[in-house]
């Protein structure tokens, strides 16, 4: 396997605690073991994975709360729907999506309003300590040792100590750039130098994934006593904080900027005939990429809990993950799934990821996040 | 008369700290044409808006044709009702201004454009009805505002200033024909105007208001003649009014150096302050003290020509009497000059 | 009609614009704000306190005054020059130019962000244009600037048309009687013109400096986080579910946009009424022959046209020309593909493009029959002026005065959670709930324009018209309304164009994709990438809706101006 992952587990069982060793680079008899487990696993799970699931018939009305760009025409969400739909005869799946995702859910379990959907599909781990934070009652069942396949997923992945998220996907932050503009910074330490300045484009990691993202890999790197610090240099050098991905890689688009805080896959969708590459070049700072896992979990409420481990079990199969990969544009969380195609071409994948644990997290994302904002709006 | 027209019984009105009416009470006959006058700001529109609905007095009643109305809305008290301004619609012709009052009584549609064309006629503006009011010189539209009001065949007609904003001989014109009009319906009518002249000549009786009060109610030849107040004495008709003091004999008054008698049923104590009033056409101008007529008790006053007014069949002249202004109304064929004597006959003499 | 059915409009119109605004609007945002004066369950200052003594809260305040000021400034210096020309001078257009003024408004932010960007950005048409003049380029894209000239794009054209109304209730004969009296026609616009302009002025200001006091998208989507106003900072707080500190917020922000709302009644009720037989000044003809163009005026308001193409036609027509280019410049029309793809899709979670036209128009429509009503009933209870009736009425106009977040997250929590009431959980959502907020949203803009108006009317028709039998509901519709028809059709052109544009509560209280509007479907289109990311497929959508929009304020114009006598 060329590729190697920096991000161990401490052992294979699901609820095992998270651990980082990226840093510190010392976990590799553990990763390598982790995975080659699981790559077995995978095996197994996608040769019974279709036919195992229609043993019993299932029926019913599965709704599934979900972000708004996972749904609609080739969408992963829809075709994960028309396949299980077709696999299952009697289940309809619907889609919610709120426009303040997640909160919405957190929200109703505070204010005591019933909750009617049945799977949450795309949360990540800030949101996962946000919505722990928020309430006593957990809002997510404790499911992944009942969905079939969830042991498959690369145990680097996995963010939730109790067991609740399922990852499905995910993405790995870095820089795209132009090179015919910039040199690859190749660092953070580079980013302050004159030579990049005004040339950065970040998002607001108070509202955006890939901001917040972004945000924690620079406090992974320069520690939470530093970043502020750095941020300060940054900021200095005339870094542009815009309020979401869109905005940010829109004006990087239209040339505001020749680097922009975006995820390792920019090259899927801009390769072939007529594109000038030289503007979708993917800088790995300090040779990392920031893993932001996508997951999945049922909701604790959910009145069809069996139903909803079928969908999630389902889009751990392999043709699921493929799917899912192509057409979210993100990695597969399932262990030696290859989307192959147009991702499995231009994909980076980045040579060290990193990520903070569930444990590093809670308690601390709120502040830090809050401390950075609060120090970029005072400028 | 004994059916009742408009009763009004302790009538109170303030608007924030002011008082704008305070504890009217006035009864007008049915048929009457009563006229509320006074300056400005002494209540007498408040009153008829009072009667109209469109102030809620904050004490007192009002009946109308021997209903009380009082916290009725104004659209059903069966008044009708014209403002100076005129307040047509200015988005309807004339004819639907005069219909529009009888969409809100029960009669068929079809006598209706009758009766509009009736009271067009009766104000004599027929052939503008299809006019837009802005179209129309003010005594016109004056006329068909009260047309208007009149359509409905309210109980009680209301006329806030109707003519003020006319040139004066229109408004002669117009006030003899709301006479006629008014006379040839018998309809109840409560008019308001600050013009104490227009106040005479029009109406049966008259309320002479101030400072949310009534002054006097009565008609207008007692009102002119027999004036309860200094102040009706002076607001209504050109008047001399003077200050002084009753003398010992307690027959005359001390104005000045003149001792101008009192009329024989003032019952003044002596010493006491007393207004004397005489009307200009009461005091005779002459040479002298000569004339014939003069008994003890007549008084002569000398005075200075100040000003003389041309009114026509008079003239009006301004004499200066002991640093006073005296007004005095001749009929004779020059205009006095220089220096006069004024006559003064007691009978003419009011104390107040 | 019937008597007592007449008699009882009025009141119960009064009732259910208020209960109207209870369920919508009061309760939602009474049930976020007690947050800020609550904690532990109790009543306690400590929420306030703790953001009353945090620097970075009065720096937050601080700048956001600070960025109002500046729009503002700007917004009454591109206003003014618009007014002048459009209440002095006649030419070909003045009607519909003056009826288009109130598009801006109608317009998304997000639209409006787009256009702006594909303006005045680095490889802008701005820029293009200065590159042919030997100039440039400059550098506007997130910064103070660009924020404050968006600013102003929405505001201007508010300035221009109370200017421009005020202008033309100005008695000619005022004027007349100054220049007899020697004034020059300076010194006469001095004495006699411009004190009457000064109230519409300083109450457009006022609304300015309201509007973009609390302005959030386009600070979000133009600026950096380095700008960030008070409205930005509540929406992060919001997203971090931080509501005891949003709520704090939120009612320090509401307190002092309430006492703004004072200060712009008490300049609105300044403005000097028409008086019967005013005559307004008559109109110079903007071109007489060519030699009228070396008129100093003339030349100046050449220069003013000029500032318009670039301030307003520039970013629309780069949204247009955004709408049929690739990123790589060349034309294409896949954008507008996409729309018909969207159309023709039978994939779950897609916003078709022709039901979300139709559901803007409908909810349009329909927010503009209850607005309609709802703000003429509150014009006539506050053209009473009775005693406090200016309180009541700046509560009556809180819709303004409220942070669009606050009353979101109010929603949310209330009418799309539901609230429990007799042991039942009663949820306010779908069509009829975005009707009412939309109404909502729009009513304070019909009473601002009917207030006045109805103010100027002679209270002595209404007296007339209710002696002669017409109940105070009957003499409103046959007298007062048919004669303030000109104010409601702007106040009915406001209504559908805020119903038009909302996005916020639409998406929260939208059941699914099948209330989706315009806007919706154009926020959702910025997050489609099956184009890849680009916002071709927003701007294709953004070009329906401006053309939506105008279309329907032609609509709009022509039956109102068929109505108007």
């Amino acid at each position: 396997m060329r590729r190697r992952s920096f991000l161990t587990r401490t052992g294979a069982g699901l609820a095992g605690l998270t651990a980082l060793s990226g840093c510190t680079g010392d976990g590799g008899d553990g990763t390598e073991s982790a995975s080659t487990e699981s790559a077995t696993d995978t095996e197994s799970v996608t040769d019974e994975g279709t036919t195992t699931g229609t043993v019993e018939e299932l029926s019913g009305t599965l709704s599934v709360a979900t972000y708004s760009s996972f749904v609609g025409e080739d969408t992963a969400g829809n075709w994960l729907k028309s396949e299980f739909e077709s696999e299952h005869p009697d289940v309809t799946v619907e889609f919610e999506t709120p426009e303040n995702g997640l909160n919405r859910y957190i929200q109703r379990k505070s204010e005591g309003a019933p909750i009617d959907a049945d799977l949450f599909v795309g949360l990540n781990t800030g949101e996962l300590v946000r919505a722990d934070e928020q309430l006593d009652e957990t809002l997510f069942a404790t499911a992944s040792d009942r969905i079939e396949g969830a042991d498959t997923v690369k145990p680097e992945l996995q963010f939730d100590p109790d067991g609740r998220v399922v990852p499905y996907d995910t993405g790995y932050i870095s820089l795209v750039y132009d090179e015919g503009e910039v040199d690859a910074p190749g660092t953070f330490d580079a980013l302050l130098e004159p030579a990049y300045e005004d040339a950065l484009i970040a998002q607001n990691a108070q509202q955006s994934d890939p901001g917040r993202a972004f945000l924690l890999w620079t406090i992974y790197n320069k520690d939470p006593d530093g970043y502020l610090d750095y941020w300060e240099g940054l900021v200095d050098n005339g870094v542009t904080i815009l309020s979401d991905w869109e905005p940010a890689y829109n004006a990087y688009s239209d040339e505001e900027a020749p680097m922009v805080v975006s995820y390792s896959t920019d090259q899927v969708f801009y390769h072939g005939e007529g594109v000038d590459m030289s503007r979708h070049q993917i800088g790995f700072l300090n040779d990392q990429g920031y893993a932001n896992p996508e997951g999945m979990a049922q909701f604790a409420d959910s009145d069809d809990a069996e139903l909803a481990r079928a969908f999630a079990s389902f889009a751990l199969t392999a043709p699921a993950q493929r799917e899912i990969a192509t057409r979210n544009v993100q990695f597969p969380a399932v262990e030696g799934v290859d989307p192959g195609g147009d991702f499995g071409e231009y994909a980076l994948e980045p040579p060290e990821p990193v990520t903070f644990t569930y444990d590093e997290l809670s308690d601390n994302v709120s502040g830090w996040i809050d401390e950075w904002a609060r120090q970029i709006a005072s400028n | 008369m004994t059916t009742p027209g408009v009763e009004i019984e302790g009538l109170t009105v303030g608007y924030d700290d002011v008082t704008a009416l305070d504890d009217v009470s006035l009864s007008v006959t049915d048929g009457e044409f009563f006229t509320l006058v006074g300056p400005s700001g002494c209540g007498k529109t408040t009153t008829l808006r009072s009667i109209a609905g469109l102030e809620s007095p904050d004490r007192g009643t009002v009946s109308i044709g021997g209903r009380g109305v009082t916290g009725e809305p104004p659209e059903d008290r069966e008044t009708g009702i014209v403002f100076q301004n005129y307040a047509l619609f200015p988005h309807m012709s004339v004819r639907e201004n005069v219909a529009y009052g009888l969409q809100f009584r029960d009669s068929p549609a079809r006598d209706d454009d009758e009766r509009v064309t009736e009271l067009l006629e009766l104000v004599e503006v027929a052939d503008l009805a299809d006019r837009d009011p802005d179209q129309l010189s003010g005594g016109q539209q004056q006329r068909v505002a009260l047309a208007r009001a009149l359509a409905p065949e309210p109980a009680v007609l209301l006329l806030d200033e109707p003519l003020s904003a006319l040139d004066a001989q229109l408004r002669q014109r117009l006030r003899v024909q709301i006479k006629r009009i008014q006379s040839e319906l018998g309809i109840t009518t409560v008019y308001v105007t600050h013009d104490q002249a227009e106040a005479l000549a029009i109406s049966d009786r008259v309320a002479v208001m101030r400072e949310g009060r009534v002054e006097q109610v009565a008609t207008p030849e007692t009102v002119y003649r027999e004036p309860a107040t200094r102040f009706v004495a002076e607001f209504v008709g050109d008047n001399n009014v003077f200050d002084g003091v009753v003398a010992p004999d307690g027959m005359r008054a001390t104005v000045g150096d003149a001792a101008i008698a009192l009329p024989a049923d003032s019952d003044r104590d002596r010493g006491e302050s007393v207004a004397v009033a005489v009307r200009p056409e009461a005091i005779t101008v002459g040479r002298d003290g000569s004339d014939t007529a003069a008994t003890e008790r007549t008084v002569f006053l000398r005075a200075t020509v100040e000003t003389v007014e041309f009114l026509g069949d008079a003239y009006r002249v301004h004499c200066e009497w002991q640093g006073r202004t005296l007004v005095v109304k001749t009929d004779a064929d020059e205009p006095p000059a220089g220096e006069v004597a004024l006559r003064v006959d007691p009978a003419d003499v009011r104390a107040l | 009609m019937d008597a007592r059915v007449d008699r009882l409009a009025l009141p119960v119109g009064v009732i259910a614009t208020l209960a109207t605004l209870l369920v919508v609007f009061y309760y939602p945002v009474g049930s976020v704000l007690v947050g800020a004066v609550r904690a532990g369950g109790q009543l306690s200052l400590v929420p306030l306190r703790a953001v009353l003594g945090d620097p970075f809260y009065a720096d937050l305040f601080g700048f956001t005054a600070y960025q109002a000021l500046l729009s503002t400034v700007a917004s009454v210096l591109v206003g003014l020059p618009g007014a002048y020309l459009l209440a002095r001078f006649e030419f070909p257009g003045r009607r519909f130019l003056r009826s288009v003024t109130i598009l801006p408004f109608v317009l998304p932010s997000i639209m409006v962000a787009v256009g702006f960007l594909a303006m005045f950005g680095r490889t802008g048409l701005f820029n293009d244009l200065l590159a042919v003049v030997g100039l440039g380029p400059v550098e506007l894209t997130f910064t103070l600037e660009i924020i404050v000239l968006a600013h102003a794009f929405y505001n201007a054209p508010l300035v221009t048309r109370l200017v421009t109304a005020a202008w033309e209730s100005v008695d000619a004969r005022r004027v007349e009687t100054a220049r007899t009296l020697g004034a020059s026609p300076l010194v006469a616009f001095r004495d006699v013109v411009a004190p009457q302009l000064l109230p519409a002025l300083l109450t457009a200001a006022v609304l300015t400096f309201l509007f973009t006091f609390m302005s959030f998208p386009i600070v979000l989507a133009l600026g950096g986080l380095e700008f960030a106003t008070v409205e930005v900072w509540l929406f992060a707080r919001v997203r971090d579910l931080a509501l005891t500190e949003a709520a704090t917020l939120g009612a320090i922000e509401t307190a002092l946009s309430l006492g703004l709302i004072y200060v712009y009644l008490r300049f609105e009720a300044m403005q000097l009424r028409a008086g019967g037989g005013s005559r307004s000044i008559g109109r110079e003809p903007l071109l007489a022959g060519w030699r009228s163009l070396l008129d100093p005026r003339r030349l100046a308001l050449l220069c003013y046209g000029g500032v318009v193409l670039v301030l307003f036609v520039g970013p629309l027509a780069s949204l247009v020309v955004e709408s049929v280019t690739t990123p790589e410049g060349q034309f294409t029309t896949d954008y507008y593909a996409f729309l018909l793809a969207q159309q023709a899709s039978a994939a779950t979670g897609t916003v078709q493009p022709v039901p979300a036209i139709t559901n803007s128009l409908l909810f349009a429509a329909g927010a503009l029959v209850l607005a309609l009503p709802m703000g003429v009933v509150v014009s006539v209870v506050a053209a009473r002026e009775t005693r406090g009736s200016r309180v009541a009425e700046a509560l009556l106009t809180a819709p303004l005065a409220v942070s669009g977040i606050v009353l979101g997250l109010g929603m949310l929590r209330t009418l799309v959670f539901g609230t429990e009431l007799f042991g039942h959980r009663l949820t306010v959502t779908g069509p009829v709930a975005i009707v009412a907020a939309h109404a909502v949203a729009g009513y304070p803009f019909v009473t601002r324009t009917v207030t006045p108006a109805l103010r100027a009317i002679d209270d002595r028709l209404v007296d007339a018209a209710r002696s002669l039998g017409a109940s105070r509901t009957t003499a409103l519709l046959d007298v007062e309304l048919p004669l303030i028809a000109a104010a409601l059709v702007a106040g009915a052109a406001f209504a559908v164009a805020i119903s038009i544009g909302e996005f916020d509560t639409t998406v929260l209280l939208a059941e699914g994709v099948d209330s989706a509007t315009m806007p919706v479907a154009l926020e959702r289109y910025t997050g489609n990438r099956s184009l890849g990311p680009n916002l071709g497929p927003a701007t294709a959508m953004g070009t329906v809706l401006l053309a939506v929009t105008t279309v329907s304020f032609v609509v709009i114009d022509r039956v109102g101006g068929r109505w108007e006598r």
